[in-house]
């Protein structure tokens, strides 16, 4: 067997030079080791693809009109073989690519992996946050029930306040001045065609752009410690990757038999007793707006579009802002305390948003 | 010529005495071989081509020629050349290997044990493929189960009786058959064929004594009896599937006959001409005090000589 | 000469070594966890939550005792023999338990004072300045959830510094130093993480996890545990009366003796009307 496939392994590297490709794609050396804190981005990728995969299982049944949508939801979760796991895992995969977005951007940030010559792997990174935040916006209106209708109902209309461009953006969205069967469909196209096509175009930029600076490697160590320390991609840091994104295989299928995907009622125009709200993490922003200082126009204007346009634009400055080559985070006070405040920040708007149920009636 | 590999920096030797240093080598990029030798001597490039050369040592080449020779051969243009890293020639790398030797960079101490090799290697192929396992069992039953769907073994009404003049002659009957599709409802249009037989017609049918009907677990559903004249046949030819006709055939008479591959058959279904494997198939038929015909639409593999229930 | 354990502060020694010994641990909890779901086995409560406990301990054993002996080798330059993970472990779990037990009664007094507190300053507050809901939400969640914070930070420092203590004197105990130089030492706990015979765990770490995922395919339940109100469960087939291919006949038989006898019926009064003159009332 080994034989066979060495002599398969031999017959393609005579053709593509499959060694120097091994070579430079597995023997980069990594400074300081391969460390679990890489790993990250790899399993961001992981559950990408297994995204993909349940995504792609769950068209054999969805159909995207607004007469059926609704009900071939159903019919996955009751109906179909195992159907009510793919959706559920599918649905806890988001979730689980939106908290991983969060520690890749942490991880980078806090390591000041961000800085020259890396800023535009951090650009590329941050339009793959916006293609993430996307995704999870897109697909939570596909099963068509009144949490998906009205949570993609409000979010557009908030973007309509945008200055400008708001108008055409949320016709766009919508298909139309208000939602129905064209909203469903642009929304399913963007989903499972322009976001995964947008997506695995800029992933790939971000990996040949990583991969051209190198990683950043730790931000302390002798070089004594760095040396001894130092192993290739391959195997190790591979490893890790590997059993991390099975660790979050198992998280997310726990999940998904936890908290199975249960639909509310179809969709209707009147959103009755349900209380509209957008995914979980879109809920900080959306507390937020329930501030008086954001209410009217203007302050809707500030809450829902200037600052957190602000706070994008910050991100997007950061690498040209901080030119200091200093990566020691515990070196770094004002990055560790703002990090720390956006976080805590984000936390504590969350669980308001929770608390806030009880005060709807 | 087999390729010849003279060092960058080697010492040039003539018949008659050391000329100079190789100060380049040119390299075809169709043959992937060495065509010249660049050799710099008495402040000048000569291109001297590499059949002149007779030996290559590790850091000399001795020439096939006399030193006034090589300051025959061209001077070099070097604008007319590129290096091998300013172009993407494939494979130029792998075969001409004319510097002085390779760049140097550490060998990481942990990478230096096969077995941590190996064994990294190894684990990370079981997990990987472990990863997929659990997913195979769900995924292969999420994609089969309207595969084998249950058969439909619903009576559905075609029709009168009264709608049947004549005995052994095809009577066609066009119904709308609604089912559930996936979440939808649907109604098709479906046409079968049914005969009032004469009493030799039905004993060619029930040759093989009554017919019964099977659900999938073999459980019997109906069983037509010869004791009915009534005899519904399946609107689909058994051949590949397309809807036949009751035709007057030019040497056969009235037959049953399906247009796409003219297959024939008689009033008791049994073929007479064409590619049919298999007779007519007959439906579980049932016939009220007051003439109303009711058939399960049971539906067989086409194309084949036994009959395979599908529907 | 001070010994090398002294240096490094308690509570970072416990803190790396608990940090890496509990992610160490969890991919192997968590194939237990997805089992026990699979058998709709809640595992924070009940049996599933003794059994989940049950197998950590192990786990727990064997992953800190792992990460202590790498960490003592290569940041302390110290070797310990005989076992490392039974001889923490315990100390560690016992003071975690006391420490939980205290957490316990700290956080609730924490949460139940504050949140009194923040209700009465609040609604003092409120008579002055009106707050709107969602900010006086928010303030309210701070007032009570940064004290609470803080008490569990505290207890969490004070566990690791008593922990790190104890496992300071455990390396004092029963460490020696050693002479090997970093990329020695580094070296050797690397070549620790590869099996003497990696073939045979190779291949035995397959057929277990094989096994466990015929027995997850079981477990997992076909259709879903959390119906929606509007689809209840098609009803179990009553047993499915079996087609008695007699009786059937019987039935065709007599349905067909009635369907004779009525038409019949109905050709002997057609004759009759024809036979029939025109009819009275002419």
């Amino acid at each position: 067997m080994m034989f066979l496939l060495q002599k398969v392994y031999d017959f393609v590297d005579e053709r593509i030079d499959l060694k120097t490709l091994e070579a430079k794609m597995m023997k980069e050396p990594i400074k300081g080791g391969s460390r679990w804190a890489y790993v990250f981005g790899s399993v961001l990728l992981f559950i990408f693809i297994m995204q993909a995969v349940t995504g792609v299982l769950l068209m054999f049944y969805y159909i995207p009109s607004a007469d059926h949508a609704y009900a071939s939801t159903q019919f996955i979760i009751h109906e179909v073989d195992y159907g009510w796991f793919i959706l559920s895992y599918h649905f806890w995969g988001s979730s689980a690519m939106v908290v991983m977005v969060f520690a890749h951007m942490s991880q980078v940030f806090l390591w000041g992996a961000y800085k020259s010559p890396r800023e535009m792997i951090w650009l590329v990174g941050l339009a793959l946050f916006g293609i993430v935040m996307a995704f999870g916006f897109t697909g939570y209106l596909l099963p068509w029930d009144q949490r998906a209708y009205w949570a993609t109902t409000v979010g557009v209309e908030i973007m309509d306040k945008t200055p400008v461009v708001g108008d055409f953006m949320a016709r766009f969205l919508k298909g139309g001045p208000t939602p129905g069967q064209m909203t469903l469909s642009r929304f399913f196209v963007i989903h499972v065609m322009v976001l995964p096509g947008a997506l695995m175009g800029l992933a790939g930029l971000h990996l040949f752009l990583f991969r051209s600076a190198g990683p950043a490697g730790p931000f302390r160590g002798t070089s004594e410690e760095l040396k001894a320390k130092t192993d290739f991609f391959f195997p190790r840091q591979v490893w890790k990757d590997i059993v991390a994104m099975a660790a979050v295989f198992l998280t997310i299928s726990s999940l998904a038999l936890i908290e199975p995907v249960v639909l509310l009622e179809e969709a209707k125009p009147d959103p009755g007793d349900y209380h509209p709200e957008p995914e979980w993490y879109f809920l900080f922003l959306f507390q937020i707006l329930r501030w008086k200082v954001f209410g009217g126009e203007f302050g809707q204007f500030l809450g829902a579009t200037a600052i957190p346009a602000a706070f994008m634009l910050l991100l997007a400055a950061l690498p040209f802002i901080d030119r200091s080559p200093e990566r020691n985070i515990f070196k770094r006070p004002i990055a560790l305390l703002s990090w720390a405040v956006v976080m805590i920040g984000i936390l504590v708007l969350t669980v308001s948003a929770i608390i806030n149920r009880e005060f709807l009636d | 010529m087999a390729s010849v590999q003279p060092k960058i920096k080697s010492k040039v030797r003539c018949v008659d005495g050391e000329v100079g240093e190789i100060a380049h080598v040119i390299a075809d990029p169709i043959s992937l071989e060495v065509s010249h030798i660049v050799v710099r001597t008495n402040g000048t490039q000569r291109q001297v081509p590499v059949s002149t050369i007779a030996t290559v040592r590790e850091d000399s080449v001795e020439l096939r020629c006399n030193a006034s020779q090589v300051a025959d051969y061209p001077e070099l243009k070097r604008e007319d050349f590129l290096t091998s890293k300013e172009v993407e020639i494939p494979h130029l790398e792998n075969k001409v290997h004319v510097e002085p030797g390779d760049l140097l960079v550490p060998f990481p101490q942990l990478e230096k044990s096969c077995a941590r090799r190996n064994f990294f290697t190894g684990f990370i192929h079981v997990i990987g493929a472990l990863i997929g396992l659990p997913l195979v069992w769900p995924v292969l039953r999420f994609i089969m189960k309207p595969m084998y769907a249950p058969y439909d073994n619903r009576w559905i009404k075609i029709g009168n009786v009264s709608k049947i003049k004549t005995d052994d002659v095809g009577v066609q009957f066009i119904f709308k058959k609604s089912f559930t599709d996936s979440v939808l409802l649907r109604e098709e249009d479906k046409n079968h064929w049914v005969i009032k037989a004469t009493p030799e017609t039905l004993k060619k049918i029930y040759q093989h004594g009554d017919i019964s009907f099977m659900d999938e677990k073999g459980d019997a559903v109906w069983v037509n009896k010869q004791t009915v004249p009534y005899v519904a046949f399946a609107g689909k030819c058994p051949h590949l599937g397309c809807g036949f006709k009751w035709r007057t055939h030019k040497k056969r008479g009235q037959v049953f006959l399906c247009p796409c591959h003219l297959s024939i058959y008689d009033s008791a279904g049994k073929v007479l001409d064409g590619p049919a494997p298999r007779p007519l198939d007959v439906l579980p038929i049932k016939v009220s005090a007051t003439g109303e015909i009711e058939i399960i639409d049971v539906e067989y593999k086409a194309g084949k000589k036994e009959q395979v229930r599908i529907a | 000469m001070s010994h090398p354990a002294t240096a490094i502060s308690s509570v970072k020694l416990a803190w790396a070594l608990s940090w890496a010994a509990f992610w160490t641990g969890f991919p192997f909890k968590a194939i237990v966890v997805l089992l026990l779901l699979a058998a709709q086995i809640h595992p924070w409560e009940g049996a599933g939550l003794i059994a989940l406990l049950a197998v950590s301990v192990p786990i727990d054993i064997w992953a800190l005792g792992l990460t202590a002996r790498t960490f003592f080798l290569e940041r302390m330059g110290i070797e310990v023999r005989g076992p490392v993970g039974i001889g923490l472990w315990w100390q560690g779990a016992f003071l975690g338990a006391v420490m939980l037990g205290i957490a316990y009664y700290a956080v609730g007094a924490t949460v139940a004072v504050c949140k009194k507190a923040a209700a009465v300053t609040l609604g003092v507050v409120n008579k002055v300045i009106p707050i709107p809901v969602a900010e006086q939400i928010t303030i309210e969640l701070l007032m009570w959830a940064v004290p609470t914070t803080i008490v569990v930070i505290v207890l969490l420092l004070l566990w690791l510094k008593l922990f790190g203590w104890r496992i300071k004197r455990f390396v004092v105990a029963s460490g020696q130093a050693s002479s090997a130089d970093l990329q020695e030492r580094v070296r050797e706990w690397d070549d620790w993480r590869v099996p003497a015979d990696s073939i045979l765990m190779l291949v035995s770490f397959t057929a277990v996890a094989v096994l466990l995922t015929v027995v997850f395919w079981v477990l997992l339940p076909v259709t879903t545990t959390h119906r929606h109100p509007d689809y209840p469960p098609p009803p179990t087939d009553a047993v499915k009366k079996k087609v008695k291919p007699e009786e059937l006949l019987k039935k065709t038989d007599t349905a067909l003796a009635k369907a004779e006898a009525v038409l019949e019926l109905l050709e002997k009064e057609k004759a009759k009307e024809k036979k029939k003159p025109a009819g009275p009332g002419k």
